[in-house]
């Protein structure tokens, strides 16, 4: 509960914020707007001329003129109302998305990708309405009628007062209205993301949802996500609805009550017909603004996904380890301890060791005892709860990491792309030789050879068309191709038969020639590989 | 173009009752402004008096205008979650052997993204059509035949040419939305790999230039938007002048009710290029060819589960070198089997023979002695269950990925599973047992216990034939032992066959088979 009235703080802090940027942004488009609605007055004023008789070829000149006017000024303002929620739209993904790159993959262990994803993308989409509608809109809805106002109280000033008054009851209602639609507002974003995020994982494992003769059930279970997404969304609208039929019934009442003051009254009939016509004119800016009042709660529910995101990590100072790689890399465990997840034991328990420059490391013990954890800290995606972690005798620095390591992990992620591309994603500088001997010493050629396109056959999700142990291989020559002086290695042949097994770690052997080497795996080969062996249970030194 | 959208309109038949109940609404809601707005003007013209009809309608239009919503807009959701779920169907019939070359990235755009384009088509298109189909005659009385000829284009024609005016910019922004979403997934991910080589500048800027292409689609679609909405005002303009020029004041105010009900449909004809193509890739994702398709007139199931491979030949791609050249392999009604051979020599492919996920070229694969290829797919993968390399693990609890293989399983039963996997004492040690949520592909949990929860679902299953490929991979070498031996109890009466690459001396088995040069060869058991 305190969360969620957190999360509801936050969202209504960061759309403030974002509200004062925005208002800066529409001040062009409520200049053509006010424009627009001058020259609906004026045009108005010749059409109520020409219904009382004077069709003269003046008025018919300025009718054909304002009309003009009105559609240039209506598709200037259609453009730059594009323009303003691009550039907010622009600003605002390049700055969730460095927040989240920054974050890091701590972040997939408590967070769907998908979901992630749908921040990125949809929420972004979704605040785009704030930027280009609501807030030129709600600026509009006063400026508007008031000067449609001005208008009348020039003719009639006591339809002036009818049209206030009519006018007034409008924000009354649609506050009253728009209470309950934030509220269910909520809701219906989180049965999106629900259903977004059941579709991408249904549709990943889809195999095994038709191997198991399951799909028919799935299918069922997709329909009723569907329908709760139907349900809510409805009950926005609901509100919605109301809110625009309440200001139907305000028009009406104006239309009405003006209508019969000149009936009875008695006025000429020009200035009536003028002030009838311009009812609708008056109401529309409202109406206008009540359209895009869903673009404002569409807003409030992506701004607390929005908000939700992690901050940027404090900058760390940089070190310089330019002559580490002469030097080689040594690295010191002194009593690290970290938890994954409070509920749950221990992942590090107190473990301390020490890696000599150039030295091969390979941690032994059972799944689970934490060598991956070792290697995810080491990568910096994690930190110690406690305890230090030292490289060439400095605290290490994720920055300088990433620059220092190579890596290879239990499941590599292949992107869209070719296999070259891949290979090339861990040195983008890298010439076509570059990668073709990487490609070479990590025996993806061998595969390649086979395929349609060699290293430039495109590869698809999670890597159709590879097997694991092809997909791993991409990963060896990335690591190849990066030349770093520390390579950390993850179960790197745990699903290698023992030929390829043989293969590739002969292939490792070379990569890891004057590296430090720290390798995780309870591979018989792998530990007859070489190098010093340390048994970890539990999380400590066995 | 058309013809995807009329396939369209076909699938939302279930929903046809809302769909009609939707359009005679705001027909009878359009009809009440319409008069409204002519007895006004008829009062106004002092051709009649005030009629008390004035008040009903007044209040009439208002209810109907928010009836109007209400109704056109459930009958549309309906119909939109009756395609996601058709869509979900076709796709899981030819999806056996995986998503292949398609991107989930970009199946989720085509299920959520372009299934929501396709709600204009009611709403801003075939509704309004049809209000526009009543009022040509009500406007055509009211201010004569030259306003009626600019009304009908208008309402029929400048759609119409919008619609062709936007079909590529429709096309290409359908494309850019699913590009910028397999962006940010991949970068998403793949975040260690990002971590791990530095690629956060770089992933960003392919997020930004992915993006700048969508942006640069919606500006241009947007532009046509409102070119045809200016169009279209203009078009207004010309007639309410000629109205004007008549001096009929009922004819003036019939235009400017009859154009404000169309007054949306060219900008919606223009949106009509990207409903066209979002429509075609729903029906592209949908209408993928189906590997192996099921016999017209399905052989009845055999009894026995005996599995025999008779002279098969088979390639993945025609251009690919073939994985068996006359294999045959005969796997008796509750035999241990295993199969060996180095990775990539196509011990998967067999099994992938099996399901009917993949068909052979040459020679016939028997169940119970009946050639699968006269067999419902459905019927023939009951009967086995499948432990694959790529086994999915699903962001949901330890017991929903369970029930998948057995729903109606008995915790007791569910616990027998994991114990028999060597995973049980993990789960029991955990908070939420049972509950306990796995993560993305199992990500909550280590390699090796993915691997074992998907073996415990295997295990579940009640398939008399049960196919393991690499059952023990990510297992160190202690558990590794006894889950064999386990094994060796808990799969009594059912056929086993372990895909291997080799063997730890613990497994009981009848036969051994080694795979090599195509062929399957009998090896010392």
């Amino acid at each position: 509960m305190s969360s969620a009235a957190h999360a509801k703080t936050a969202a209504r802090a960061w759309i403030g914020a974002e509200q004062r940027v925005g208002f800066r942004a529409a001040r062009a488009i409520l200049a053509l707007n006010l424009l627009g609605t001058v020259f609906s007055v004026g045009q108005i004023f010749v059409v109520a001329r020409m219904l009382s008789g004077q069709f003269t070829a003046l008025l018919v000149a300025a009718f054909v003129a304002l009309a003009f006017g009105r559609a240039g000024l209506a598709y200037a303002t259609e453009r730059l109302a594009f323009g303003v929620g691009a550039a907010a739209r622009r600003r605002l993904r390049t700055d969730i998305m460095t927040r989240l790159l920054a974050a890091g993959p701590a972040l997939l262990r408590t967070r769907h990708s998908a979901e992630l994803t749908a921040i990125v993308v949809d929420r972004v989409e979704a605040v785009d309405g704030l930027f280009s509608r609501y807030i030129p809109a709600s600026v509009f809805a006063i400026g508007g009628p008031a000067l449609v106002l001005i208008a009348v109280v020039w003719f009639d000033r006591w339809s002036a007062l009818v049209l206030l008054g009519c006018g007034l009851l409008v924000p009354v209602a649609m506050a009253a209205a728009g209470i309950g639609a934030a509220a269910a507002t909520r809701g219906q974003f989180l049965a999106m993301e629900r259903l977004q995020t059941r579709f991408l994982d249904r549709i990943r494992g889809i195999a095994t949802i038709v191997l198991y003769g399951r799909s028919e059930d799935e299918a069922q279970r997709l329909a009723e996500a569907a329908d709760e997404l139907r349900v809510r969304t409805m009950r926005v609208l609901r509100v919605a609805f109301l809110s625009s039929a309440a200001l139907d019934l305000a028009a009406a009442l104006a239309l009405v009550s003006v209508a019969i003051h000149f009936f009875a009254g008695g006025g000429d009939l020009p200035t009536g017909l003028f002030v009838l016509l311009l009812v609708p004119e008056f109401f529309a800016p409202l109406r206008a603004f009540s359209a895009a009042y869903q673009d404002r709660l569409h807003a409030t529910g992506a701004a607390e996904a929005l908000a939700d995101v992690p901050p940027m990590p404090r900058p760390t100072p940089p070190v310089d380890f330019s002559t580490v790689a002469a030097q080689g890399i040594e690295v010191v465990f002194e009593d690290v301890r970290f938890r994954w997840d409070p509920t749950r034991g221990p992942a590090l328990d107190g473990l301390s060791f020490h890696v000599m420059p150039g030295e091969m490391l390979v941690l032994a013990g059972p799944s689970g005892a934490g060598k991956s954890t070792i290697i995810e800290m080491l990568l910096g995606f994690i930190r110690p709860d406690s305890g230090r972690i030292v490289i060439n005798g400095a605290d290490i620095v994720p920055q300088a990491l990433s620059r220092l390591t190579a890596w290879i992990g239990q499941r590599p992620v292949l992107f869209a792309g070719t296999i070259r591309d891949n290979i090339r994603f861990a040195r983008p500088e890298a010439t076509d030789a570059d990668i073709d001997a990487a490609a070479a010493a990590a025996r993806v050629t061998d595969f390649a050879a086979d395929l349609p396109a060699g290293l430039d056959t495109p590869v698809g999700e999670g890597g159709f068309g590879l097997s694991g142990g092809q997909a791993q291989r991409v990963a060896i020559a990335r690591a190849f191709l990066k030349d770093a002086p520390l390579l950390l290695l993850d179960e790197p042949t745990a699903h290698l038969d023992p030929s390829t097994e043989a293969d590739v770690l002969e292939s490792l052997k070379r990569l890891a020639v004057g590296r430090t080497t720290i390798m995780a795996s309870h591979s018989a080969a792998a530990h007859a590989f070489g190098g010093r062996r340390l048994d970890i249970r539990e999380g400590r030194v066995a | 173009m058309t013809g995807d959208l009329l396939r369209i309109l076909g699938l939302w038949r279930r929903q046809g009752g809302w769909l009609l109940a939707g359009a005679i609404v705001s027909l009878a809601a359009l009809a009440s402004a319409v008069s409204l707005m002519a007895y006004g003007a008829m009062a106004l013209a002092g051709i009649v008096g005030v009629p008390p009809i004035l008040r009903v309608l007044g209040s009439g239009r208002v209810i109907l205008r928010y009836a109007e919503r209400m109704v056109t807009h459930t009958a549309m959701f309906r119909a939109l979650s009756d395609v996601r779920v058709w869509l979900f169907r076709r796709l899981a019939v030819g999806s056996a052997g995986g998503l292949g070359f398609r991107r989930a990235g970009d199946l989720l755009t085509r299920l959520v993204g372009d299934v929501e384009a396709l709600d204009g088509l009611y709403l801003r298109i075939l509704v309004p059509l049809a209000g526009a189909l009543l009022l040509v005659p009500v406007v055509t009385w009211g201010a004569g035949v030259v306003v009626g000829g600019l009304f009908a284009l208008a309402a029929f024609v400048l759609p119409g040419l919008a619609a062709r005016a936007s079909r590529d910019a429709g096309d290409t922004l359908a494309r850019a939305a699913g590009g910028l979403r397999i962006a940010a997934l991949d970068a998403l991910t793949g975040l260690r790999e990002v971590r791990a080589f530095a690629a956060e500048s770089r992933m960003l800027a392919l997020v930004q230039a992915r993006e700048a292409t969508l942006l640069g689609a919606q500006r241009a679609l947007a532009g046509r938007i409102a070119l045809a909405g200016a169009v279209a005002f203009l078009c207004g303009q010309a007639a309410l002048l000629a109205a004007l020029s008549r001096g009929e004041i009922v004819g003036v105010f019939l235009v400017v009710a009859g154009f404000e009900a169309i007054g949306g449909l060219s900008r919606a004809g223009a949106l009509l290029g990207h409903a066209a193509a979002a429509a075609h890739r729903v029906l592209e994702a949908a209408d993928a060819p189906i590997p192996v398709p099921d016999p017209a007139s399905p052989a009845p199931m055999p009894a026995g589960t005996s599995l025999r491979f008779e002279g098969i030949g088979f390639r993945w791609l025609p251009d690919r070198p073939p994985v068996f050249d006359g294999l045959s392999l005969d796997i008796p009604q509750g035999a241990r089997v295993a199969l060996l051979g180095p990775s990539g020599i196509g011990k998967s492919s067999l099994a992938a023979l099996a399901l009917k996920v993949a068909a052979p070229d040459s020679g016939r694969v028997l169940l119970g002695e009946v050639d699968i290829a006269t067999l419902p797919s459905a019927e023939v993968r009951a009967r086995i269950g499948w432990l694959s390399q790529a086994t999915h693990l699903f962001d949901d609890t330890i017991r929903t990925n369970l029930l998948l293989a057995r729903p109606d399983a008995t915790d007791a039963e569910l616990w027998d599973a994991l114990e028999a996997a060597r995973i049980a004492d993990v789960v029991r040690g955990l908070p939420e047992g049972l509950e306990t949520w796995v993560g993305v592909g199992g990500a909550r949990f280590s390699g090796g216990q993915g691997r074992r929860l998907a073996l415990a679902r295997a295990l579940l299953s009640r398939a008399p034939i049960l196919i393991l490929d690499e059952p023990c991979a990510g297992l160190d070498a202690e558990t590794e032992r006894a889950f064999l031996t386990t094994l060796n109890d808990t799969a009594e009466g059912r056929t086993v066959v372990l895909i291997t690459h080799r063997l730890v001396g613990v497994e009981r088995l009848d036969r051994i088979f080694r795979l090599s040069g195509g062929k399957a060869v009998a090896a010392a058991g």
